[in-house]
Parts: structure tokens; C-alpha cells; sequence
């Protein structure tokens, strides 16, 4: 119970912070460029093409389900990361450079249940922004491109394809996609909280982490580090795709997000061992 | 009355700077215990390792008996503290901060913490954003989440930095009021030497992280007798003076043996057509005594 009050408060200082809204504030423009641009230009061009390629009826999967899946694909990791690294990298970070944490740290609670409290609110937030934008993205897509529909997967990289022409099935899948690109973000989110527990500036923290992000997406694109791409974190934070498959390969699944729990144990001990070995003085 | 806060042989270097050698002293029970020296002592760095912030390299703390470097939140269950400029968070209200400060301490509970906002004078602002507060309030609101819950130990450093007289007498008579009323045992660090003075039973001063004095405020004035005079025919005076033993520490400064009534000095310059316009003792400050050891 006591875990949870403190949640509850470290929830609450993480959402009175104006920064932490500047994601929710910048994926709702980018979501209404996005849907506008499909809507009005001839952006809807390729994505018809390639269904009538395949044999698909443009009109009926050119719908707001398979525009929510283009934006949650498209933007999560080039904007979504720099939101996590933000956020997630001045958890602790911000608070020892403002002097919040003296207070914090004359209380009697463990420096590893402390840093446990602020993973735990930090994984909430991340969790919780992925299906802000997958329901607001679904909702803007609904207004330009109305309700009806089925939904059309085309993610040629992790060579899923598949279509659902039932709306409740596309849903389902959606959602379910969501929570999977919450749960591999939350290792982008534990890389930066990692760094924010080191003796550095929050802005540091979030530089580092997507330092780190984008080597390893540039890496991961070469073509002869294809027979390594499994070991790459942006290959398996990936992984999320396949719940999009029509019979879901959940050792392919499985396999992805216990290499990444791994990672995020590793980045949080990491993290715990910099913050306990620090001498925070009055 | 036993011991509350035991400082055992504290060593602590950060980097090859020794910042504490040796360390020791004892706060009693119900006592206010200052704690003095010059910027970079070693008094934070004491505070510091008292509540856990600061691991030392040799050395213990106990508080009412428990060790803070083997049990840390079992031992700073019942400890309060302050610090200098303390930083709340700027974005929630004064109540918010003692609600989420609390949290990492007890259970929440509302009516402890109205009746401790009310003893600090805070009611009317506790539910404004802490960023529209001034230096005094923020204080006092530091005061508040130090007092809860009710602490046994409370360590305040520099806690009246910056505050107005008005506001350094308040606080002052505060922390006097609660160890009277609670019988809360304080550890106060402060460059304000009249304040710890006034405040506390006995002090300590450090001295590049050694602790060079510890003695009771009562006791300040010494052994010595010293007396602040102001006479005329010196020549005849201070000949006079010096055969009856006293010594002429400064023009107009005296210090007399024990042997020697001042009441019968007095009488005998007088019957040498002394003309004595002041002759009064000269209590020793805590100032003179710290500026006596630190120099």
C-alpha cells in the first residue's frame, strides 16, 4: 500500500510538470498533419497502390484503423523516443539538479525503493502516452476518413502482412499493438531513466539515450549488420509488429520482449548501483 | 539522559580532501546541540552521513540506538530536517509537497498535517503553488514536512538563513516552544553564532573536518575574570593595578585574580583620586570564543 501512495505521488509530480505534456501537445499536431495529408494530398496514392496491388479494395482498407497503424508506426520511435528520453531522463536527474531530492532522500525510504517508485510512474507514463496517441490518432482518423473499414498491415522490414477486414478484429489488433509498443518503449524509457540516475544533467540523460537510439536504428539499417540485427535494440523493440500477424508467432514475440526485459533489468541495476554509490550532500 | 545522536569517529575524504577526521560527539536527549565552523568544516558533510546521504569511510551513526549506516529507514524513522534553501517542488501546492514528502515516510495522514500547517502559520497559503511563495513561507513550510510526522530528532541546517529578524525570532522561539512542548532533541547548524547562543545547551566547532571544541554555552564565560574599565590617571591606575595582581589585557580590558574583590578595587582607586567611570565584567561571547578557536 505504501508503494502504491508513493506511486500515486510520483504520478502526480510527473504530471503537473509542463514538459511532460509537450509529447501529448506535439503528437496531437503531428497526428492531424499526418491524417490531413493523407486526407487532401496524394499521399493516399501509395498506400492505394500497394493494396490494389495485393488485390484489396482500396476504398474499403484505405480506413481510419490502417491510418492509426501508419501513424503509431511511423511516428513512435522518431518522435515518441525523443518524448521518453525526455521525460524518462530527467526523472531523477531534474530532482537532484533542483534540489528536490535532499528532501526526499532525508526520509526513510531505500534509494532502491525510491528509484523502484520512479521506474514504475516512468513505465505508467510511457505506457499510458503510447495509447494517448493511438486513441487520439484513431479518433482524427475517424474525422477524415470516417469509421468504416478494415484494417491493412503492410510492414515490409518485419515482413508482416496481413489484413482484418472485421472492424472489432482491427481494434483488438490495434490494442494490442499499443500495449506492445508500450512495453518496448518502456526500454527506451529505462535507458534514459538509467542515465538520469548518473551524476549528469537531465538534458545529458536524454542526449545520451537517444545518441544510443539512433546509432543503433542507423547500425541496424546497414546491410551487413543484417545477419546481426536480432542483437540490436531497435530490431526488437520492433517486435510489437508481429502481434499484427493473423497467427500471432508468440515465441518470435516472446523471444523480442525477454531480450528486452533483460535489457531493462540490466539499465535499471545499472542505474540503481551509479545512485546508491552517490553521497548527495545537505 | 542518555545519548539520542551518536556521532562515532566519522572519517570521510572526497577525493584525497579529507572533509572529516574523526569526528565524535553525543546529543542528549531533549537537547539542542549546536553545531559550528567556517564554510567547508565539515559540518554538511556530518549532516549528510547522519541522514544517510553521505556514506562515511569509517565511522558510525546511531540514532536512539539504531545505526544509520546499517539501518538506515529504521533509524530515520523518527527524524526531521532542514536545510538551507530548501527546494520543494515549485509546480504543486505548499499541501501537495507535505502530502508526496510524507508519503516516503508514513501514511498521509490530513488532520496531523492541518494541526502541523496551523503550528507554523501556513493555513491561509498551504493550498497555493509553493513557486509564489516568499523565502519565509518556504521556510516554514520546511518546517512543516520536518514535523512530519512528529520527529524525536531534528536536525535543521542553516535554517534561518535568509529570513528577517522578524522571522529569525520566530523560528527561534518555535524550536524552544517544541522542545519544550515535545521534548524533541535538535542538532542546529548555523553561521548565526548570536542564534545558537541564545538557542542551544552546548555546541561543537569544527575545524577542517576535526571537531576542536565541545563545551556547554553556560560555561562560556570561563574561569577568567575579565572587566572592561575606564579610568583616568593612568599613571597611578595601571601601577596600582599590576601590584595587585591584575593584568592589562588591553587599553581598558582587565583581568583580575581570584583573590581580588573587585568591589575593594574599585574602592581603592577611588581613594587614590582614581576617577572610575566603568568597571563591569566582560562576559565571554561564543563569538569570542569561535573566532578564539578558528583563527
Amino acid at each position: 500500500m505504501m508503494y502504491l501512495r508513493q506511486l500515486r505521488g510520483e504520478l502526480r509530480k510527473l504530471f503537473a510538470r509542463p514538459r511532460t505534456y509537450m509529447g501529448y501537445a506535439a503528437f496531437l499536431i503531428m497526428e492531424l498533419i499526418i491524417v490531413l495529408v493523407y486526407r487532401f494530398t496524394d499521399g493516399r496514392i501509395y498506400m492505394r497502390n500497394l493494396m490494389e496491388r495485393n488485390g484489396y479494395e482500396s476504398d474499403f482498407y484505405f480506413s481510419s484503423l490502417t491510418l492509426t497503424f501508419m501513424v503509431m508506426l511511423l511516428s513512435m520511435f522518431m518522435l515518441g523516443s525523443i518524448f521518453f528520453a525526455l521525460v524518462a531522463g530527467d526523472v531523477v536527474a531534474k530532482e537532484t539538479e533542483d534540489g528536490n531530492l535532499r528532501l526526499v532522500l532525508c526520509r526513510p525510504i531505500s534509494r532502491l525503493r525510491l528509484l523502484g517508485v520512479k521506474w514504475s510512474a516512468t513505465a505508467i507514463y510511457t505506457f499510458s502516452f503510447v495509447f494517448f496517441v493511438g486513441i487520439t490518432g484513431y479518433l482524427m482518423a475517424v474525422l477524415a476518413v470516417g469509421g468504416q473499414g478494415g484494417l491493412f498491415i503492410a510492414e515490409p522490414k518485419m515482413k508482416v502482412f496481413a489484413v482484418y477486414p472485421e472492424w472489432s478484429e482491427g481494434i483488438t489488433r490495434l490494442a494490442l499493438g499499443a500495449a506492445g509498443i508500450g512495453i518496448s518503449m518502456i526500454t527506451l524509457s529505462t535507458l534514459a531513466f538509467m542515465f538520469s540516475c548518473f551524476r549528469i544533467k537531465p538534458a545529458a540523460a536524454s542526449i545520451l539515450t537517444l545518441a544510443i537510439l539512433f546509432v543503433d536504428m542507423i547500425l541496424q539499417n546497414f546491410p551487413f549488420f543484417r545477419p546481426f540485427e536480432q542483437w540490436f535494440i531497435t530490431w526488437r523493440m520492433s517486435g510489437w509488429v508481429y502481434l499484427f500477424e493473423k497467427d500471432i508467432s508468440w515465441p518470435k514475440i516472446i523471444e523480442s520482449y525477454a531480450f528486452l526485459g533483460g535489457l531493462n533489468f540490466t539499465f535499471f541495476i545499472i542505474g540503481f548501483l551509479a545512485f546508491q554509490l552517490r553521497d548527495f550532500k545537505t | 539522559m542518555s545519548a539520542m545522536l551518536e556521532i562515532d569517529s566519522l572519517h570521510k575524504s572526497f577525493g584525497p580532501k579529507p572533509a572529516l577526521e574523526g569526528v565524535t560527539f553525543s546529543v542528549m536527549e531533549g537537547e539542542i546541540y549546536g553545531l559550528l565552523g567556517h564554510n567547508g568544516a565539515g559540518k554538511s558533510t556530518t549532516l549528510g552521513i547522519i541522514l544517510g546521504m553521505v556514506a562515511p569511510d569509517r565511522g558510525e551513526v546511531t540514532i536512539g540506538g539504531v545505526s544509520v549506516q546499517r539501518e538506515r529507514a529504521n533509524a530515520l524513522k523518527r527524524v526531521g530536517s532542514i536545510f538551507e534553501s530548501p527546494s520543494f517542488y515549485e509546480y504543486l501546492s505548499g499541501w501537495e509537497n507535505l502530502k508526496i514528502l510524507m508519503s516516503y515516510s508514513v501514511r498521509f495522514d490530513p488532520d496531523e498535517a492541518r494541526r502541523v500547517v496551523e503550528m507554523v502559520g501556513l493555513t491561509e497559503r498551504i493550498q497555493s503553488k509553493v513557486r509564489t511563495y516568499s523565502h519565509g513561507m518556504r521556510q516554514r513550510l520546511a518546517l512543516a514536512q520536518a514535523l512530519l510526522p512528529m520527529p524525536r530528532v531534528l536536525l535543521l541546517d542553516e535554517p534561518t538563513d535568509g529570513l528577517d529578524p522578524e522571522g529569525i525570532k520566530w523560528f527561534r522561539d518555535f524550536v524552544l516552544k517544541l522542545r519544550k512542548s515535545e521534548g524533541v532533541t535538535v542538532l542546529f547548524n548555523s553561521h548565526l553564532l548570536g542564534e545558537v547562543e541564545v538557542m542551544c545547551d552546548r555546541v561543537a566547532i569544527l575545524k577542517a573536518g576535526r571537531r576542536v571544541h565541545e563545551g556547554r554555552i553556560a560555561d562560556l564565560a570561563g574561569e577568567e575574570r575579565i572587566y572592561e574599565v575606564d579610568l583616568d590617571r593612568l599613571e597611578v591606575a595601571l601601577p596600582f593595578l599590576e601590584l595587585q595582581g591584575c593584568q592589562v589585557l588591553s587599553p581598558g580590558r582587565i583581568s583580575l585574580p581570584d583573590s581580588v574583590d573587585p568591589a575593594v578595587m574599585v574602592a581603592a582607586l577611588v581613594g587614590l583620586h582614581v576617577r572610575v567611570s566603568a568597571f563591569a565584567p566582560v562576559r565571554r561571547s561564543l563569538e569570542d570564543l569561535y573566532l578564539e578557536i578558528t583563527r
